[in-house]
């Protein structure tokens, strides 16, 4: 039955995406995508204005479609980054002022949809190389990765782990 | 009893015990247990920081591997602390606490399952364990088991000093025993010697007692003959009226009595119990004013030579007892010299250095005459030793010598050969006094009318009549209480006096000297002037500044006593 609904939100993705990115992907694979999604927050420093409060919620959005399922909010659920409770939302649209700590844009053309936030404190989370954003998945002998451009990052004021930049595949710096 | 004399017989008592010593060594092992036991426990905290440190720099580096899985990096960080001998097992969990990766040397494996917990010891291995963590979100976990030193290298680490310690404890203990019967064998010394002392005094004190017996037997003989001739002469007195005859009779009893007095003066020298009254004393001077004296004392064949070095230092000595001493030598040499000879008193200077530490004075009497046989040497100091026959030597002439010696800080020595003679040696310690000027000798004694009034505390009539007539003879008038009670009365009831004058031995509570001072106390500035025979209370008499009057005295001296003591 799993199976079944995550196909069908993958149909849905794709067609949301107008292409089929996501063909051939295992589910295996989103769920790794999912924890290392919030494992990202720890390692990320935000400027201050980035929180309301320092106990402000530090939100994951998830922009158009979603591939994580209910599976990242499971995992996200009692976790604390700084004092931050982590928590996943869903947007229909990238604008500014989102309030998100973390964007996640799936599809290939997502670079044009994270214009709208290039200049806010946002940790821009893309799923294949070359989509633009801060830190983009990539496969690696079948394994999740993740290469990093830390010139982008460093335009919005966020500035990334050395232990993160270390376990990218890539750095552009 | 006085605390400071408690307290050093104590430490006395604890230094004879060896206890001292095995608690000092108790204390050195209690000590060092306890230092030991602080070291431990220091070494195994160090151990734990140790461990700590390097199982959070492993949970730091692991942070990025775990969050995001990467094998390999795990792998390498925990590869890279299999290197060191130190770690028997390490492994990295994930969030959920599962084996992500690790290894296990020999022994047990890697628990699956990590529960993070404060440090413990499992056997010989410290194990520790660390949360993974990364801006407060948990990554996983560490588990780091590192080997704690084996008991036996600890125990082989401990034995050295073990050894050592003991040894010092042994030789702690080894040191207070051997001190302990040191100090108990020297208190039983000490404890001898003052028994030696003790004994060594009696058996002194025997001698003496001893002496004076054979003293009162000889000098008895001698005294009874001069109070034959003082006795038999009174009664001659009484019965004749030819001042001639009358005139020798008085000359006769003189002599006797001054020969009494002689002889008891040198029994009280060789007692050293007379009050030697030191002066200082050119000795060329004093030895020719003898002249007369000696030729009258020695034969005619016995001629003497006088031969002295010029600048002779000054000496400090009782003139008197000076000139009884050279009179005693001389007497020996004519005894020695039967047939005649001469006799050569020499003296000169004797600077410090050589035999001497001071500057001396040495004055040589020598003789031609037989000789002392070399075996009697040692005993011619000796009381009542003597070669004479007897009744014609006391055996105290050299005594005398020898007491009026020691008792003036000088040295004598006889040299003798036999057949050729003899020479005694007098070494007097040079005085740093100045001669003193001659007293104007008609001063001393004036028959003037003092009109000064004396009370006399005497408790022998005989003596205070004496004293009496001698006063009157001064001119002074006179009052006597026989006791010092009467005479303190005698002050308060019929006074004005002007002189307290008062014997120091005398029967009731209070003796003379407690008199003079209770006198002193009654009325300050009433002169007071003591007289006695007796060496020892002429000492506190003096030692108390009163002036003394030494029995027995003649009628010049006391005249001169009492207008120095009126004057003041």
């Amino acid at each position: 039955m799993a199976h079944i609904r995550l196909s069908a939100a993958l149909l849905a993705l794709l067609a949301a995406a107008g292409g089929g990115p996501a063909r051939g992907a295992q589910p295996i694979e989103y769920a790794v995508k999912a924890s290392y999604l919030y494992k990202f927050a720890p390692f990320v420093q935000w400027p201050s204005t980035a929180f309301e409060t320092p106990t402000a919620p530090l939100s994951i959005c998830i922009a158009g479609s979603d591939p994580f399922g209910p599976a990242l909010a499971e995992a996200v659920r009692g976790q604390r980054v700084n004092g931050h409770p982590i928590m996943v939302r869903h947007v229909e649209a990238v604008r500014p002022g989102l309030a998100c700590q973390i964007l996640f844009v799936g599809g290939e053309d997502a670079g044009q949809t994270l214009q709208a936030v290039a200049h806010e404190p946002v940790l821009t989370v893309t799923d294949h190389s070359g989509a633009g954003g801060m830190i983009q998945f990539v496969m690696v002998a079948g394994r999740v990765r993740f290469s990093i451009n830390q010139a982008a990052a460093q335009n919005s004021g966020i500035a990334i782990s050395s232990k993160l930049l270390g376990l990218a595949v890539s750095v552009n710096r | 009893m006085n605390p400071r004399r408690a307290l050093g017989r104590l430490m006395m008592a604890i230094a004879e015990t060896p206890a001292i010593g095995v608690a000092i060594a108790c204390m050195l092992l209690v000590a060092s247990l306890g230092l030991a036991y602080h070291n431990e426990g220091q070494a195994r905290a160090d151990k734990i920081r140790d461990v700590t440190v390097q199982s959070r720099i492993l949970a730091a580096s692991l942070a990025g591997p775990l969050a995001f899985n990467d094998q390999t990096a795990i792998h390498e960080y925990i590869d890279a602390l299999r290197a060191s001998p130190e770690f028997n097992a390490v492994g990295a969990y994930d969030e959920n606490g599962r084996l992500v990766d690790g290894f296990s040397r020999a022994g047990e494996p890697l628990p699956q399952h990590n529960q993070v917990d404060r440090p413990i010891v499992q056997g010989d291995e410290l194990i520790v364990t660390g949360t993974v963590a990364q801006n407060g979100a948990t990554l996983g976990s560490v588990y780091v088991g590192a080997a704690t030193e084996r008991w036996s290298r600890r125990a082989t680490r401990y034995l050295g000093i073990a050894i050592v310690i003991v040894m010092a404890c042994l030789l702690v203990a080894a040191l207070t025993a051997s001190y302990a019967s040191v100090s108990a064998a020297n208190r039983r010394l000490q404890a001898e010697i003052a028994g030696r002392e003790e004994a060594e005094e009696a058996l002194r004190q025997a001698q003496k007692m001893e002496a004076m017996g054979q003293l009162t037997g000889g000098v008895a003989h001698d005294f009874n003959n001069l109070l034959m001739v003082a006795s038999s002469g009174m009664e001659l007195l009484d019965r004749t009226t030819d001042p001639v005859r009358r005139e020798r009779l008085k000359d006769g009893i003189r002599q006797a009595i001054e020969r009494g007095a002689k002889l008891t003066q040198q029994l009280l020298t060789f007692a050293r119990r007379s009050p030697l009254s030191p002066e200082v004393v050119e000795v060329d001077q004093r030895i020719r004013a003898l002249q007369d004296l000696l030729e009258r004392s020695l034969r005619e064949d016995v001629k003497v030579e006088f031969e002295f070095a010029n600048g002779l230092w000054p000496i400090e000595v009782d003139p008197s007892q000076f000139d009884v001493a050279i009179l005693n030598i001389a007497i020996n040499a004519r005894d020695a010299m039967p047939e005649g000879g001469r006799i050569k008193i020499a003296a000169h200077n004797y600077p410090a250095g050589g035999d001497t530490a001071r500057d001396m004075v040495r004055v040589s009497i020598r003789d031609s005459g037989g000789g002392i046989a070399p075996e009697l040497m040692e005993k011619v100091f000796e009381p009542f030793f003597t070669t004479k026959s007897v009744g014609s030597g006391t055996g105290l002439g050299l005594s005398q010598v020898y007491g009026f010696m020691r008792s003036s800080g000088g040295l004598v020595k006889i040299e003798s050969v036999v057949r050729r003679g003899t020479t005694v040696f007098l070494m007097f310690t040079r005085s740093s006094q100045t001669l003193p000027r001659p007293n104007l000798m008609t001063d001393r004694l004036r028959h003037a009318e003092h009109d000064a009034t004396v009370l006399v505390a005497e408790d022998d009539e005989h003596v205070a009549e004496l004293v009496a007539e001698m006063l009157r003879e001064l001119g002074y008038k006179s009052k006597r209480g026989a006791t010092a009670a009467e005479t303190l009365r005698l002050l308060e009831e019929t006074g004005p006096f002007d002189l307290v004058l008062s014997d120091m031995i005398m029967p009731g509570k209070i003796n003379g000297l407690e008199l003079a001072q209770e006198v002193v106390r009654r009325e300050p500035g009433m002169p007071v002037v003591l007289m006695t025979g007796y060496s020892e209370a002429a000492a506190s008499a003096a030692a108390e500044g009163f002036p003394l009057l030494v029995k027995p005295y003649t009628i010049e001296a006391m005249g001169e006593v009492l207008g120095h003591a009126l004057q003041q």
